[in-house]
């Protein structure tokens, strides 16, 4: 993953300088480590999105070094409440080759909803285990332009500019695919609006691209709590890789477990590079 | 505020008054006194042990090279003894007070000599000051070094209860301390971050530095501001006497120090510089491959340093110093409109005025400047980006020494420190400003302390150093002041046995963010504030030293235990980058540390060197942290080990030797592991799950290196040839551990995870010409 932010930029300074030195070496080698065991916790991952049926999938947390593989919880009671009307989801596990996702819990239920209002989940098990997790849904905020800009390599990177809305704290997730948005991200990374000086906010990426190519240029306007959640997966997955990471607990948005419950509000837009 | 003030002025007036009215009844007493000086250079020295076998006490030469011994009327015999000088015994018969001035010979004036005397130990043995570690620039010059650059702080790494960061690390973890709780001193001034090249090299560089006295507890009243360590460092004054030149041609960096008088037997100079040059290679490489498509240039790094002093004598009561510092750390990238600089570095400066009012009352008043800033600069096409973050001081400070000959010797003195911090200064976007991000706050703060201290010796067995510090740190509403009472004392059991045993309390109001468990170049200093509260800490030690075989070994054995206070740690996630709300990121805790310490030491003969053992243990805990539990800090080790061994075979040749061991690291480990698909577009990643902090133990840490010096003989002046071959069994010591994700290289699945130890240097061999004339 690529990504335009500089601040990592710097963070890995340092890696590069031990990486060069350990590949000069061949100064890595395999071991074996004991670990502790954590007993396993629920973990949720549920985007909601307008038009689209409520889907989400439940799991467990396994060992670290267990087979690679998602531990499904098969007796679970999951219910999504919106407008006080609760929806229970089915337990129907199904691959969805588009998307490329497994989804362990459905429901025929279409979310349409308006800006600020509430959903919640609540899942139970027979162990006794239950996840709870609140989401606002959020407004859409709109891409006014897509610029490529070339080296002399002619080599181009894209510039996403829009329109921060005022007066609130926003939270932004910025993803640009080539061709298929079901492939791997160029780059994917989230940033917030603290420091924007002006109404509009542009976001980058590097020099990543060449004439003719397309991509797909996707805005997510994000809750706090998703926002949060990223940064500190992030965090967790830069320290078992950063030898001056300090360790980093996951911010989950649900209690009594771990996972995602948000919505996703966004805007998509295709974008074939010119002269 | 002004009741503790009044207290603590009281205090300090109080056991002044107490002991200086204490002479009217004791017998009349006379002072010898003098300055010791190198006759070659003229310049002063620094610890030279001043010992009277009648007395059987003694005492060291200042920072002015000034001795002073209160005794009754009889006749004494004086030792005169300090490393790598030729020790003197001197006679005298006192009816009145006594001056002698003289001029210690360098057992030999060629380089890197390694015979060493054994006074040094007996003045050890002597002295009340406990948890002290005095470097000999000419031991650390012996030592191998990796790529063959001589570091004065990897030497004190050497030293029971001083710990490295990692592998090849300049940084110094002191019982039980973090990176940011030492303080070092340069000349008086205070240099913000020690190191180069992401802490792999100190900034010290040895060419220029006289003498280095590192504190890890028992700290003298005249020193605060952090709570684990104080490094002293000390740099020449220049020869008085002629122009000289010195210098060395190593592996990655050059180096070449000029000193002489300015005015012959007044006044003198001495400029120091080194820089690396791997970045003139990284260079050629770019340009053969530029035109190569495929090619990814090497960024451009390099770090330089100089160090510039200069002395007048202006009277025989008045002396005048001027030294400063400059080193940067530049990182340069160019490729087709993409530039990227990063530049880091220390600036320091001190001016000082030495005023003797009489023998017995000296002042010293330093007005220094010091300060450390990084920048970062990112430009693409018409947007740019650039982050810094800065700390500048600006201090005064006058300690005056009065040694009113009853056996006391006074210090007491103030200083005053005016910090200005810039934290996160970020401005990034386009040239038009239609795009505009930024951050950054700057923060004042005024950090002081008065303190008195006394040493006194009621009887040739028994001596209390005793003293009060009473600091304070104001910060916008801020105001936070605190007293530290410097407590420490000898007994002497027998000749050649010494118990000793000290307290200390301090208090560091400015912190250093870091998350790294590291010092990093971007790490910020951030004051003490409403929400940040200072760090504070208590430590005892109690200790014992035996001379043994003819004065030829010392055994020294402490044991310490320490507390802090408010310790700080930052929350899951924290951004310490770019934020105007760092307050909101930190995280509030305590800390322990124990363990104990035995040093021999052998100053003595053609075999010199030192064996040290530490058992240790350090633990923090915080409310958020482990669920509140006790956990061990990243560097707790249990054992560490070192020896160290100088031997001169002939008079050309030198063997040196240092070997270490340490326990592993304490680390954490992923407890659980969740598989996040991620949303549509989003891959899924396998996210490790932390719980337990510090849990796990790397494989222990063990590494020899070996050198040799050998002289040549050049037609003018001096030379020699330093081989060092670091890490010379070719241990593989573990550096990080991490979890590599296998996958499947046909479909890129998953398959499972493998622990990987990664490891930094192999054996490295290196060799470095030095030359002096």
């Amino acid at each position: 993953m690529k990504q335009f932010c500089f601040t990592y930029f710097t963070r890995l300074l340092p890696l590069f300088f031990i990486g060069g030195l350990g590949a000069c070496s061949n100064m890595e080698k395999d071991i074996n480590v004991v670990l502790p065991e954590l007993k396993p916790q629920l973990v949720v991952e549920c985007y909601l999105e307008q038009g689209m049926p409520y889907q989400l999938t439940l799991s467990e947390s396994t060992s670290f070094l267990a087979e690679p593989q998602l531990s499904l919880v098969r007796d679970a009671i999951v219910v999504i409440s919106f407008r006080g009307r609760p929806d229970t989801l089915r337990y129907r596990p199904f691959f969805d080759t588009y998307q490329r996702k497994y989804y362990t819990h459905y429901s025929r239920n279409i979310l349409r909803a308006r800006a600020g209002e509430v959903l919640t989940l609540v899942i139970t098990d027979k162990t006794g285990r239950k996840l709870t997790g609140t989401t606002i849904v959020q407004a859409p905020v709109r891409i006014d332009t897509i610029e490529a800009h070339y080296n002399d390599r002619q080599e181009a990177f894209l510039l996403t500019k829009f329109t921060d809305p005022p007066q609130t704290s926003n939270y932004y997730w910025y993803s640009v695919h080539k061709r298929r948005f079901n492939s791997r991200a160029e780059l994917d990374y989230a940033a917030d609006d603290k420091l924007n000086e002006s109404s509009t906010i542009a976001f980058g990426s590097g020099y990543d691209f060449k004439k003719n190519d397309t991509t797909i240029v996707s805005l997510y306007h994000i809750e706090k709590q998703y926002y949060d959640f990223l940064n500190t997966v992030e965090a967790a997955r830069e320290a078992n890789s950063n030898p001056f990471a300090q360790p980093s607990g996951i911010k989950s948005t649900v209690q009594g477990g771990l996972g995602v419950f948000t919505n996703l509000a966004y805007d998509r837009r295709v974008f074939i590079l010119k002269d | 505020m002004f009741r503790l003030f009044s207290f603590t002025c009281f205090c300090c007036l109080a056991f002044l008054f107490l002991f200086s009215t204490s002479p009217a009844f004791a017998q009349k007493k006379y002072t010898i006194s003098g300055i010791v000086r190198d006759p070659e250079t003229k310049e002063s020295l620094v610890g030279v042990a001043v010992y009277s076998p009648e007395l059987q006490t003694g005492t060291n030469t200042s920072n002015t090279g000034y001795y002073q011994l209160t005794v009754a009327p009889g006749t004494y015999t004086l030792q005169f003894s300090y490393v790598g000088y030729q020790s003197q015994t001197h006679t005298l018969t006192v009816t009145k007070n006594l001056k002698l001035n003289l001029d210690l010979m360098a057992t030999s004036h060629e380089l890197n000599e390694v015979v060493i005397e054994a006074g040094g130990l007996q003045e050890k043995l002597k002295t009340s000051q406990m948890s002290v570690e005095q470097l000999s620039i000419r031991e650390a010059k012996l030592m191998p070094a990796l790529f063959g650059e001589v570091d004065i702080i990897k030497s004190l790494q050497l030293k029971p209860g001083v710990q490295s960061g990692g592998e090849g690390s300049a940084g110094l973890y002191v019982r039980g301390g973090g990176p940011d709780q030492n303080l070092f001193l340069l000349d008086g001034a205070t240099i913000y971050n020690a190191s180069h090249l992401f802490g792999f090299f100190s900034v010290f560089n040895s060419d220029a530095v006289r003498s280095v006295d590192l504190y890890k507890g028992g700290f003298p009243a005249q020193f605060g501001g952090r709570l684990s360590s104080v490094v002293d460092v000390s740099l020449k004054e220049g020869n008085t006497q002629k122009y000289s030149a010195s210098g060395g041609v190593g592996l990655i960096a050059s180096r070449l120090t000029l000193e002489g008088p300015i005015k012959k037997g007044k006044s003198s100079f001495i400029i120091s510089g080194r820089r690396t040059y791997v970045d003139l290679f990284t260079r050629l490489m770019n340009q053969a491959n530029a035109k190569d498509p495929e090619y990814d240039p090497i960024p451009n790094y390099y770090f330089y340093d100089f160090n510039a002093k200069a002395h007048y004598d202006i009277s025989a009561k008045d002396k005048v110093y001027l030294s400063g510092y400059l080193g940067n750390d530049l990182i340069g990238f160019r490729n087709s409109g993409f530039n990227f600089d990063f530049n880091w570095g220390n600036k320091a400066g001190a001016l000082r005025w030495q005023h003797n009012f009489s023998p017995k009352l000296f002042l010293n008043t330093t007005l220094s400047a010091s300060g450390y800033r990084y920048n970062i600069t990112n430009t693409i096409e018409n947007f740019s980006f650039n982050i810094s973050s800065n700390i500048k001081d600006y201090g005064l400070r006058t300690d005056l020494d009065y040694l009113p000959g009853n056996n006391h010797s006074f210090k007491f003195g103030a200083q005053a420190v005016h910090h200005a911090f810039e934290v996160g200064r970020l401005k990034a976007g386009s040239e038009d400003n239609t795009i505009s991000f930024s951050s950054g706050s700057t923060y004042q703060g005024v950090e002081y302390g008065v303190y008195a201290g006394d040493e006194y010796t009621p009887s040739p067995s028994f001596t209390l150093n005793y003293g009060l510090r009473f600091s304070g740190f104001k910060a916008g509403t801020s105001n936070f002041m605190g007293l530290e009472p410097r407590v420490a004392a000898r007994y002497a059991l027998t000749e050649n046995t010494s118990l000793k045993a000290s307290y200390t309390r301090m208090n560091q109001y400015i912190h250093l963010v870091s998350n790294s468990g590291a010092s990093l170049p971007t790490d910020i200093w951030y004051p003490a504030n409403n929400v940040v509260r200072p760090q504070r800490s208590h430590q005892v030690a109690l200790g014992i030293s035996k001379l043994s075989q003819n004065g030829q070994y010392l055994l020294t054995n402490e044991v310490y235990y320490k507390w802090m206070l408010n310790q700080i740690d930052f929350k899951d996630g924290a951004q310490l980058f770019a934020n105007d709300n760092l307050n909101a990121e930190f995280l509030f805790g305590r800390g322990r540390s124990y363990g104990n310490e035995w040093y021999l030491e052998k100053k003595q003969g053609r075999t010199t060197g030192w064996i040290g053992y530490t058992l240790s243990w350090t633990y923090r805990q915080f409310a958020e942290i482990n669920e509140g539990r006790w956990f061990p800090n990243r560097y707790d080790r249990r054992h560490d080990v070192t020896l160290v061994a100088l031997h001169q075979l002939t008079k050309r040749l030198h063997f040196t030797g240092t070997w270490v061991y340490g326990s592993g690291n304490a680390f954490s480990v992923p407890v659980a592991r969740i598989i996040l698909q991620g949303h549509p577009g989003e891959r899924e990643s396998y996210v490790p799950i932390y719980s337990e902090r510090n849990s796990y133990r790397q494989a222990p840490y063990h590494r020899l290196d070996l050198g040799i010096v050998y002289r040549l003989r050049p037609k003018r002046g001096e030379a020699d040839l330093t081989f060092s071959l670091y890490n010379a069994y070719n241990r593989r010591n573990p550096y990080f551990i991490y979890f590599k994700q296998i996958r499947d290289e046909e479909t890129e699945v998953t398959t499972g995870f493998q622990a990987k130890q990664v490891s930094l240097f192999p054996a490295i061999p290196a060799i470095t010409y030095n030359f002096k004339f």
